[in-house]
């Protein structure tokens, strides 16, 4: 099959994330499966427009501004009449491809997840009220026209909300570390936090959870890793018993991971809470804010979710802490995601069974 | 000890999955779920389903509700929990605790604090906070079986109040007291207009319990612990002022809600 797949970024842009990670592993196994698969992304500085990368094509052209614009003449002059399937991948804004793709190519969209109450987070305040109440519900009710396939309940129950009716969830993908660290866990009852330092990601919340704690449980100790602009501003007000180990490599990461008794997490919003998937498969137990997203992979791990507030995080992880060190959890097997093999088979039905020609009558039929 | 929880809901799918999986993830093992449903359209069976032991269907309010959950349970105490609340793990086990150390305790009230989005979830949080410990709103939520099922159970004539009726029977044939473990209830987004849509509603109910607990009622709607410590709400101008306009929206509500209340009293009997 001619797979065609629109995403803002591709693996090599810098700012690439979670979202990227999961197309460039299904991606990379539909060409293994014999599929011919081509990327349309953002420029990216220093790389070509047009390169073969684990023997897919990545064409690149726009900015983050101008890619939906640029994948839309790139798919006029080059792409019509070229594809099989056309998939498209939505991060905050779609690219809308079932209003534009005319040549009776049926068309899928993939969102990840919703932005909704992270705007702030990135935006100044006008523009994130702008963007949260006028410019979010008018893309997502425009792409609520194509199916949509969607990597978690959470995500499928938000464009629902958005009025979107052909829905699908297909499962979030994860491969554990090749050497999972064999490791004791710590003599000192130890909180890990792992993720960006962001205001989105909350860390401001985990350090006074903890120092509340300490009331209780005066040896408690917490792991800060990872980097971002808030770092230095909390690391110079942390508390007693909280050590910020800034960005640090993958081995270093996964060792304090799975030495702590438990791991917490504590964003405003995710499409899936991958951090979640990873700590419950190196054999550390989460307790998250019950937030989309992190619901989902908390649930998928046999995690726990409490009121996302710092207090509330705080008595849970009194109350749950001796319990977790008199019996450390156990690794779970993908850490309640799935393989990426079966990830990108699983996905690749979805596209199969749900792509529809763009106006031709949906499957289910919609109400009234 | 069996601890039965009993959990009334009517389409409560936003927050019943967080309710009840705070309920199985007690600490206390020997525990059990009873969810009494009144014909909800949403995601709210299906979601029991997942969590419950039992899921019932009863009606037509949630006093009947309850009462049909008491009747099905089995455990020794029965705890009544709303579908917005979630539980800290320790209050099963504390509850049997307190039950085993005080025999002559009857009920015993889980103090709640409150959580949501947006500034008036914030304000109703100081609110709820400034309430613990007082006893003319907190209501026991815990029963030993042989008391609940002695003082007849919620009162089904009642949809408001209900909880200081039952609570204003306890006290007069049992020792109420407490657990120190939380529960967190989800405002969700308080919303001005339904705020005063609910109290109206409730209103409604007013003056048919006034009418049973003459002597005790004054004290409940006067709600003294808010004025007790004006240091605390001087702490927080904002707060304070955004929760003066949501206790006056209640109050016009309520108002209102008697007044209607009259008027179709008045109708039926000229």
């Amino acid at each position: 099959m001619r797979i065609l797949v629109l995403n803002w970024r591709d693996l090599r842009h810098p700012a690439a994330g979670g979202a990227e990670v999961y197309t460039e592993q299904v991606l990379r196994r539909w060409v293994a499966a014999g599929h011919q698969v081509t990327l349309f992304a953002a420029a990216v500085a220093g790389r070509p427009a047009t390169e073969i990368v684990d023997g897919y094509r990545i064409v690149r052209a726009g900015s983050r501004f101008t890619v939906y614009r640029e994948a839309r003449r790139w798919w006029q002059r080059w792409g019509r009449g070229r594809f099989d399937v056309v998939v498209d991948e939505t991060n905050t804004v779609p690219f809308l491809a079932h209003e534009w793709v005319d040549d009776g190519t049926p068309t899928i969209a993939l969102v990840h997840q919703t932005c909704e109450d992270i705007w702030p987070h990135h935006v100044p305040p006008l523009a994130a009220q702008l963007g949260r109440h006028v410019l979010e519900p008018w893309w997502l009710r425009r792409l609520g026209g194509a199916p949509i396939l969607a990597v978690s309940d959470s995500t499928r129950e938000a464009l629902t909300r958005f009025g979107a009716r052909d829905v699908t969830v297909v499962p979030e993908g994860y491969e554990p570390p090749a050497a999972l660290p064999v490791v004791a866990k710590e003599e000192q009852p130890t909180v890990v936090f792992c993720g960006r330092m962001v205001s989105y990601k909350r860390p401001g919340d985990v350090v006074r959870a903890v120092e509340l704690s300490r009331r209780e449980i005066p040896g408690l100790r917490l792991w800060m890793i990872g980097g971002g602009p808030l770092l230095n501003r909390l690391r110079e007000r942390a508390p007693a018993g909280v050590e910020f180990l800034g960005r640090v490599d993958e081995g270093v990461k996964h060792d304090r991971m799975a030495r702590a008794h438990v791991h917490v997490a504590t964003s405003v919003r995710e499409g899936w809470g991958l951090v979640v998937t990873e700590a419950a498969a190196l054999g550390t137990p989460t307790i998250a804010y019950d937030v989309p997203g992190l619901r989902d992979s908390a649930r998928a791990a046999g995690g726990i979710v409490v009121p996302p507030r710092p207090e509330a995080l705080a008595r849970w992880l009194c109350e749950l802490l001796p319990g977790l060190r008199r019996q450390p959890g156990e690794g779970v097997p993908y850490g309640g995601a799935r393989p990426w093999d079966e990830v990108a088979d699983t996905l690749l039905a979805a596209v199969q069974r749900h792509a529809r020609v763009p106006g031709a009558a949906a499957p289910l039929a919609p109400a009234a | 000890m069996k601890i039965s929880f009993v959990v009334p809901t009517k389409n409560s799918a936003r927050t019943l999955d967080a309710c009840l999986a705070s309920l199985r993830a007690q600490t206390h093992a020997a525990v059990e779920v009873l969810v009494v449903d009144n014909g909800s359209t949403d995601g709210t069976v299906r979601i029991a389903g997942r969590h419950a032991d039992q899921v019932l269907q009863w009606g037509p309010e949630r006093s009947a509700q309850r009462n049909h959950g008491t009747e099905r349970s089995t455990g020794d105490v029965v705890v009544f929990i709303d579908s917005d609340m979630v539980l800290e793990p320790h209050v099963a086990a504390q509850i049997v605790e307190r039950f085993t150390a005080e025999p002559d305790t009857g009920a015993l009230i889980i103090p709640e604090r409150s959580f949501g989005e947006g500034f008036l979830a914030r304000c109703r949080e100081m609110e709820k906070l400034l309430y613990v410990g007082d006893a003319a709103v907190e209501s026991p939520r815990a029963y030993r079986r042989e008391l609940i099922e002695r003082i007849g159970g919620w009162n089904e004539d009642l949809t408001a109040a209900e909880d200081w009726d039952l609570a204003d029977r306890t006290r007069a044939v049992a020792t109420v007291g407490r657990v120190p473990a939380w529960i967190w209830h989800d405002e969700g987004r308080i919303r001005l207009r339904a705020t005063f849509a609910k109290k109206r509603y409730y209103g409604r109910w007013i003056d048919q319990y006034v009418r049973m607990h003459a002597d005790s009622s004054g004290s409940k709607f006067a709600r003294t612990a808010l004025l007790r410590r004006p240091a605390r709400l001087l702490r927080h101008p904002v707060l304070t002022a955004g929760l003066a306009t949501l206790k006056l929206t209640e109050a016009a509500g309520l108002a209102i809600g008697i007044r209607d209340s009259r008027t179709t009293a008045g109708a039926r009997t000229p």
